[in-house]
């Protein structure tokens, strides 16, 4: 992984003293509430419904052992000992108090981590495809560009201010793990006609309020070009995003107002004029940073169908077909970590589970964990004769539920019960979704599913592109929920179609059995999953099953 | 007699915004329309010409003129405003401009080290301010990842080609 030099280690150390200061003059009454506001939002820190919350920056989702160890120490010493990661790989703690976040602040730089840029409007933190490196279909190794995108987003001078938060990701795989259509940028490697990388570029994705798929505005990007290319389009942006209103001030916005073409020649000719002051990314410098993210000491290992003793329990095979993918290395495999038990919130965490995988990690995985979009954790490098004993620690730390990709993986934002956005809870209704379809072997028979919910139209669950996609809403003070069916985050992007009426909160697992139903009924073969279904037959079936009987208002 | 920060240091301001009252050793600012205007109707403008400009004025107009102009006062009306931060760098890359670059508005000292680097050299903060204490705002940052107008950070350097 990137290891901090001194620039690095001096920038988040001069950044702690900064929010130091800068609250201390809040406490004094030398800021106003306002003046305070864009501050600490660069710094991670929200004002919340019950307390502030953090938000610590997870690089593309890389984490090492000793960083997740003061993941956990910051959980069990500033908050209730426990935290909620996010589908932007990154962990957001809901209960600390704002006199001693610059101490948080201050224990992350010891290990190389920070909250900068993790809120406000600026750029935020860079997403990746969680299987980077060890995937078999990808390009390349994406994270070297990641971090390189990194550096330049971080505190850049001419961007600090923009009109509304900003996001990139980042994909090396045709199977795009990053869902890089949805986001403000996307970027996408792709090799030339004569072998050497570049990138496909989007632009003008997002979801909230305004969901819209991005749109491809450069086939092909020199590698040279990264930095300047973005930062024309950064430039546009920044010039031209509508500053009247906060819900219209997205790129994506600006993107569909002007047209995608016009937008692009916008971009083209920023980029040109703007060639002599740009950076300019050699390929030494990719070389210099790739090195960082040069592939563990793997052992010369076959492959075996699992083995060791264990081997042949059920649930252990479910785990096995569930919870881990093909490596790119022999005797290899990737382990998926269930934050999906039944009965707790999708994504929470606490300190001792993650004590406790930082050790496995640390025995198993060459030391590394990754947080994946999904909301659910990574050891990527596993030998697969450790696979049973992975199993049987996971198992006993509540982290092996066999629901990877099934209907209980569910997306969820923290919800009403945390959030002040929040129209409904999410948390609660994810657990009366796992109430429901707590039969594994229904669920392995629906095969893959994503549910995604969010409890309020910013989307931070992403409803949007979930196979089913749930937005909790708020009718004369009550929580009631929208269904949308259809979505999905990549091959290619779709957003959902919305089935109807909203239903209230109690009819939410009982729509979805509905839903369920009408797909067995309908599914071609076993292989045919419930969007392709959906898009196959289209949403019809649905709602009239859905809203056939007086359970449900028509 | 208002403050300001200008190279640095603390200076008192000779400038007058349209609607104060000017002395005898005042610099007039005039908007970029007005200005633009009165060259265009084939007035004299220059040499030392002060040029205030908003948001979302645009710049290209603008730049053919720049050898008439001495000061050009960038506003931030609002807290957030980024879009000053454009202007500023394209002024001094771009556009080459290397007369007096001022950031007027809601700032705080916390903008300081961003407005630095983007090329404004002086500051009409809001007039809570200490501006004193705001001058180690300059200091916030000795690193940086991006190049910049200021000459004391040291700045990450991507390897270069070979």
């Amino acid at each position: 992984m990137y290891r901090y030099d001194q620039i690095d280690q001096t920038l988040v150390n001069e950044r702690v003293a900064q929010f130091r200061d800068q609250t201390r003059r809040f406490l004094a009454g030398e800021l106003s509430e306002d003046e305070f506001r864009p501050l600490r939002l660069r710094n991670g820190l929200y004002i919340q419904r019950f307390a502030p919350m953090l938000r610590v920056s997870i690089p593309y989702g890389l984490l090492s052992s000793r960083q997740l160890r003061m993941l956990a120490h910051i959980a069990r010493t500033y908050d209730r000992g426990y935290g909620h990661f996010t589908t932007r790989q990154n962990i957001q703690y809901n209960w600390p108090q704002l006199e001693r976040v610059p101490d948080i602040l201050a224990d992350l730089a010891s290990v190389e981590m920070h909250a900068i840029q993790t809120s406000g409007n600026c750029i935020r933190n860079i997403t990746a495809d969680h299987l980077a490196g060890v995937a078999p279909d990808e390009i390349a190794d994406p994270r070297p560009y990641c971090e390189i995108i990194r550096q330049w987003a971080a505190l850049h001078p001419e961007f600090s201010y923009l009109p509304r938060k900003f996001k990139i990701a980042v994909t090396a795989s045709p199977a795009d793990r990053a869902a890089v259509e949805i986001h403000d940028i996307g970027v996408r490697l792709k090799r030339g006609p004569n072998g050497e990388i570049g990138f496909e570029i989007l632009a003008g994705g997002g979801l909230g309020r305004t969901p819209i798929i991005g749109k491809v505005i450069r086939a092909f990007l020199p590698q040279v070009d990264l930095l300047a290319y973005l930062e024309a389009i950064l430039r546009v942006y920044n010039r031209h995003g509508r500053r009247d209103n906060l819900t219209k001030a997205r790129v994506k916005i600006l993107v569909r107002a002007l047209g995608a073409q016009e937008f692009t020649r916008q971009v083209e000719e920023e980029f040109e004029a703007n060639r002599e002051f740009a950076p300019r990314l050699e390929a030494r410098e990719v070389e210099r940073m790739a090195a960082f993210f040069a592939p563990p000491p793997y052992r010369q290992l076959e492959d075996s169908a699992g083995g060791g003793t264990g081997a042949g329990a059920p649930a252990y095979e479910a785990w096995l077909r569930y919870n881990t993918r093909r490596h790119k290395i022999a005797g290899y495999r990737v382990v998926f970590v269930s934050l999906k038990k039944h009965g707790e919130a999708p994504g929470d965490m606490t300190a001792g589970q993650m004590e406790a995988l930082a050790q496995l990690a640390d025995r198993v995985s060459f030391g590394m964990v990754r947080a994946t979009h999904d909301q659910n954790l990574v050891l990527a490098d596993v030998p697969q004769a450790a696979l049973p004993e992975v199993w049987r620690e996971l198992d006993g730390l509540g982290l092996a539920t066999a629901n990877i990709g099934t209907l209980t993986d569910m997306i969820c934002c923290p919800g009403l019960d945390f959030c002040s956005l929040a129209n409904a809870g999410s948390i609660d209704v994810a657990k009366q979704i796992h109430a429901r379809f707590d039969d594994l072997d229904y669920l392995y028979d629906l095969g893959p599913i994503e549910i995604k919910m969010s409890g309020c139209m910013n989307a931070c669950g992403h409803h949007h592109i979930g196979h089913i996609g749930i937005l909790g809403v708020d009718k004369h003070g009550k929580e009631w929920y929208q269904i949308t069916i259809g979505g999905s985050s990549t091959g290619p992007a779709a957003l959902g179609e919305v089935i109807g009426p909203s239903v209230p909160k109690d009819q939410v697992s009982e729509t979805i059995a509905r839903l369920l139903e009408v797909y067995v009924r309908e599914r071609h073969g076993d292989d045919e999953r419930f969007v392709d279904a959906v898009r196959r037959i289209g949403i019809e079936p649905f709602q009239e099953r859905v809203y056939e009987t007086h359970h449900l208002p028509a | 007699m208002r403050r300001i920060i200008c190279r640095r240091e603390l200076i008192t301001d000779d400038v007058r915004y349209p609607g104060e009252t000017p002395g005898p050793d005042t610099r007039a600012v005039q908007p970029l329309a007005q200005f633009i205007g009165a060259l265009t109707a084939g007035q004299s403008a220059g040499p030392q010409a002060a040029i205030l400009i908003g948001p979302a004025d645009e710049l290209e107009g603008l730049a053919v003129h720049l050898a008439l102009v001495s000061l050009i006062v960038v506003e931030f009306p609002k807290i957030g405003e980024g879009r000053g931060h454009t202007q500023a760098r394209m002024l001094r890359q771009r556009y080459r401009y290397t007369g007096e670059l001022r950031a007027r508005g809601a700032l705080k000292r916390d903008q300081l080290f961003f407005l630095a680097r983007c090329g404004f050299d002086s500051f009409d903060l809001d007039p809570a301010e200490d501006l004193q204490a705001a001058l180690a705002a300059f200091s916030d940052f000795s690193v940086a990842y991006q190049d910049g107008s200021d000459a004391v950070v040291q700045v990450r350097r991507r390897a270069a080609a070979t």
